[in-house]
Formats: C-alpha cells, structure tokens, sequence
C-alpha cells in the first residue's frame, strides 16, 4: 500500500484517534463523491460520509491490520449501546464484513432514521398482538 | 403477514451445513445456550441455519468467515445487537462477540422470541433526541 498519495493515506491509514491524521485530511466519498474532512467536529475521526454514510473497506477485524479489500461498505442498520450512543453498522459490498462505527454530530439525520425505522416497515410477525402486553 | 419478494432469477439457494454441535465434537441435534442455559433443537422454521437461542437471541462465537467453518477459537458469547432488514424485507440479527467484539449476521428463525426482537427494534425510537431533530428538518 503506498504512502505517497496524502488521500489514500487518510483514509488508509489504519491508527485510530484524532492524533494520526493532519486535521486538514480529507477523503472522497465512494458513493456520493463529497469530499469529507476526516477530523470530525468534535475532535473524533471521521470514517464514513455524513451525507450518504457509506465508508470504505480499510480495516481487517477478523484476522487485524489493513484490508486490501478497498471497497464501498453500506450502512445497513443502527446500533444502540448502553450508554446512549448510537452505532453505524456497515457491510462491505465485496467480502460482507461487518463492521461498527459511532455517529457523528453532522451525519444524516433522514438516513439514521430510515434505517431505524426500517424494521418496523415489514415486520415477520403481526405487532397487533403487542398492543395488549 | 406477507412479504415483499422480489423475482429474482439468481437466487442462491442455503449453503447444506453440516457442523458438529455435540459435545466432544459429536453430531448433535441439539445445543445449550451459554446465556440463558436452554436446550435448543437444531431443526428451526424457516432456516437451515440456526446459530442464536430463540428465548435470549444469545449466540456463540464458533464461525469465521463462513457459516459453519467452526474455525474461529474464540468461543465467546455473542449477544444481539441490532436489527437489520435485508432488500426482500428479511429481518437479520446483528450479533457481536463480547470477548473480541466480532460482528455476525444471521437470519431471524421463525420461532424467535418476538419481544425481544421488537425491543431491539424500537430501541433507537426509545431515544427522542435523534429523532425529533431528524423530523424538525423535514
């Protein structure tokens, strides 16, 4: 993987944490094409567009390291942890692995709905029968 | 209540699983969840692939890659995380493993718990800050 281009390396780069990236870093959306700062507002670093919330296959979590799978992963639903926060669970269209990253303040807020609501759209059973409970 | 299914010429049909579940690598037809201790027959309605209890949706950190591979040494307990919803309106289980935070996803069996599914589906609607910003843009 080569180090010489600073886009790649943004988004590439495999150290977490707002320390290992300049905080003019930018990466371009697979999807939509935004070009994204990869500093956060809130200091955090960025990995998946806040306007259409795709990421990029960078990261291997089943065996560690950089991945050189490299493609387009979609977000596919929405995590709530204990304390509050909500997660981005993203799949990768090529390899289906699955990974899970935290929202940002700026991220689309009708996407993170969609996919919150979304199961309650077509649900395998009848809900009538919860109104008794 | 019926599903929307899409005609699609190139389904690919379930992988045949053929996966030791007994004790001592025996082949089992049942296998005991490490949450809630239930003894769970294999044989489940409307999947070939069972891998979670259906009383506390608890699953065990066995597979890698593949469903079925036993290749993984983790061992750990896999509790549900979240609801997904593939294209055909399929409900899937996001499971994580909480010894190496491994994410999986499987298919909801027909004789899952359905509150505790419905719980993991309304959670993010049970927390009203997201969403009222989201309907103040519209």
């Amino acid at each position: 993987m080569s180090t010489d281009n600073p886009k790649n390396r943004s988004t590439k780069s495999s150290a977490n944490g707002a320390g290992a990236c300049l905080r003019t870093d930018t990466f371009t959306c697979l999807r939509c094409g935004l070009t994204v700062a990869t500093l956060a507002p809130d200091g955090s670093r960025r990995n998946h567009c806040p306007s259409c919330l795709h990421s990029q296959h960078c990261l291997d979590h089943v065996e560690g390291g950089p991945s050189d799978c490299g493609a387009r992963m979609t977000p596919i639903s929405i995590a709530v942890l204990r304390t509050g926060g909500w997660m981005v669970i993203h799949r990768c269209t090529r390899c289906d692995e699955l990974t899970s990253n935290p929202v940002c303040g700026d991220d689309n807020q009708l996407i993170l709905m969609r996919m919150a609501v979304r199961p309650l759209a077509q649900p395998p059973f009848p809900l009538e029968a919860f109104g008794d409970l | 209540m019926p599903r929307r299914r899409p005609r699609r010429s190139t389904h690919r049909p379930q992988r045949r699983k053929d996966v030791l579940h007994g004790p001592g690598g025996a082949h089992g037809d049942a296998f005991r969840c490490v949450g809630c201790r239930l003894d769970v027959p294999l044989t489940a309605p409307g999947t070939a692939h069972r891998n979670h209890c259906p009383h506390c949706l608890t699953s065990l950190h066995v597979d890698q890659r593949i469903p079925g591979d036993r290749a993984s040494g983790c061992r750990g307990r896999m509790t549900a995380l979240s609801l997904s919803v593939r294209q055909d309106g399929e409900w899937l289980i996001i499971h994580e493993c909480l010894t190496c935070g491994e994410l999986s996803a499987n298919r909801i069996a027909g004789d899952d718990n359905a509150l505790a599914l419905l719980r993991m589906a309304v959670r993010p609607l049970s927390d009203t800050f997201i969403p009222v910003r989201a309907l103040l843009t519209l």
